[in-house]
């Protein structure tokens, strides 16, 4: 069990990324409660010494994505409406940003991962692939349709990729 | 559009309500956690030492009531003490009247054995039958060879101060059949040598008999007599005080 200030001091540096994923996953606040706490008590009762921040950062997002494709595949989860469904998530997103993101919430839910490792994270495709167990070749892959997928979304050449 | 994907991710950050409500959270799971843990090893705890006071319970129930040796008394009054490894008498047994009048007037059990061989014979009826010329064996009966020697000389030691009085060794095999017949180990032996010159001898006649009793009756036999003075059997051999108990140990007249 790790002591209260390495879990304060992670919370602090891997808080952002886990929220940002859980958002590219969740549809609400509730899981995305759930999900955060969840991650950081597995960090918490965990034991594991990392190499670097880096190894611990690849660690947290790893985690986070199982634990969101966990409680997606859970059948309760997805045979019932959570009363705060219709709530936004309370991000606020500048309005000129809303067809970007409305864009990649659009896209299937294997592409988002990436792009948003890729685009925000500036993960490469090889560093992508150790941290989500894939080939590299279906990170290209998954990559150029997003990307595909996004231009197409997004009105041609307007947007630049 | 990579500028502008990375201005909306960096629009979302973990709110700080978000971030407080989970460090309250974990500290909650921990403390829960180390309870659990802490009670978890509480009841192993309390298995173990169950477990262990189990075991001294039953081993040590089953070291002290487990008899290793049976020591057979018989003058008029038949009793049989039990002894344990740690020498304590844990069962007395007595084969007729005045054994069980023995019996009840002495405090025996849970007694060193040497003990109580001594309060048998500084008894007041066992020094009078003895002064009436009364005959005492006392049997030791057991597997243990070294030990049963020791108890032997232990008790003879005890004996040695009184007249008329026998030790005799014997293996437990025997006690079997002498317990079958309702008789103590002592006068077992003496029905089985009469009863090789009278057939018509029953169990019943020698459980009431005194030993002095069986000894004459054992006398009357001129081929007893006979093979008495020859293989210096226990039985009315006091002269030598030495003898073979019955072919399967040894005597000694104190």
């Amino acid at each position: 069990m790790r002591s209260e200030h390495e879990i304060n001091r992670a919370i602090e540096l891997h808080a952002n990324t886990v929220r940002r994923l859980c958002m590219i996953y969740l549809k609400n606040y509730a899981d995305t409660e759930d999900i955060f706490q969840n991650v950081f008590l597995k960090y918490a009762l965990n034991s594991v010494s990392f190499a670097n921040l880096e190894h611990e950062k690849a660690w947290f997002i790893r985690v986070t994505i199982n634990a969101c494709k966990d409680l997606l595949k859970n059948f309760f989860h997805s045979h019932t409406v959570p009363l705060d469904l219709i709530m936004e998530q309370p991000i606020e997103i500048p309005p000129d940003y809303q067809d970007i993101l409305e864009a990649v919430f659009s896209l299937p839910q294997k592409y988002r991962d990436v792009v948003y490792l890729h685009y925000f994270e500036d993960y490469t495709a090889p560093e992508i692939s150790q941290i989500l167990g894939k080939n590299v070749n279906t990170i290209y892959t998954l990559l150029t349709r997003s990307k595909r997928i996004l231009r197409e979304k997004l009105g041609g050449d307007k947007y630049e990729l | 559009m990579n500028y502008k994907l990375k201005e909306i991710f960096n629009q979302v950050q973990a709110e700080e309500e978000l971030k407080k409500h989970t460090r309250e959270y974990i500290n909650l799971q921990r403390q829960r956690y180390a309870q659990t843990k802490a009670r978890k090893y509480s009841h192993h705890i309390y298995a173990a030492a169950f477990t262990f006071l189990l075991v001294i319970l039953f081993g040590g129930h089953w070291l002290y009531f487990t008899p290793i040796m049976t020591i057979s008394i018989d003058i008029n009054p038949s009793v049989e003490l039990e002894v344990n490894r740690f020498n304590r008498v844990i069962s007395v047994q007595s084969f007729n009247k005045d054994g069980m009048a023995l019996t009840e007037e002495l405090d025996m059990e849970f007694k060193n054995y040497t003990n109580v061989i001594e309060q048998i014979l500084n008894n007041e009826s066992i020094v009078e039958l003895l002064s009436q010329n009364e005959v005492m064996t006392i049997t030791v009966i057991g597997t243990d060879g070294v030990r049963s020697e020791q108890i032997m000389s232990e008790i003879e030691t005890c004996a040695a101060e009184h007249h008329n009085t026998y030790c005799y060794f014997a293996s437990s095999d025997e006690v079997a059949a002498a317990h079958a017949m309702g008789l103590s180990y002592g006068k077992y032996r003496a029905f089985l040598e009469i009863q090789s010159w009278d057939n018509e001898v029953t169990p019943e006649q020698i459980q009431n008999m005194s030993m002095r009793e069986i000894r004459d009756l054992m006398n009357g036999f001129p081929e007893q007599e006979d093979e008495l003075t020859n293989n210096g059997n226990g039985y009315g051999h006091h002269k030598r005080g030495h003898g073979s108990g019955n072919g399967h140990g040894f005597g000694r007249r104190n």
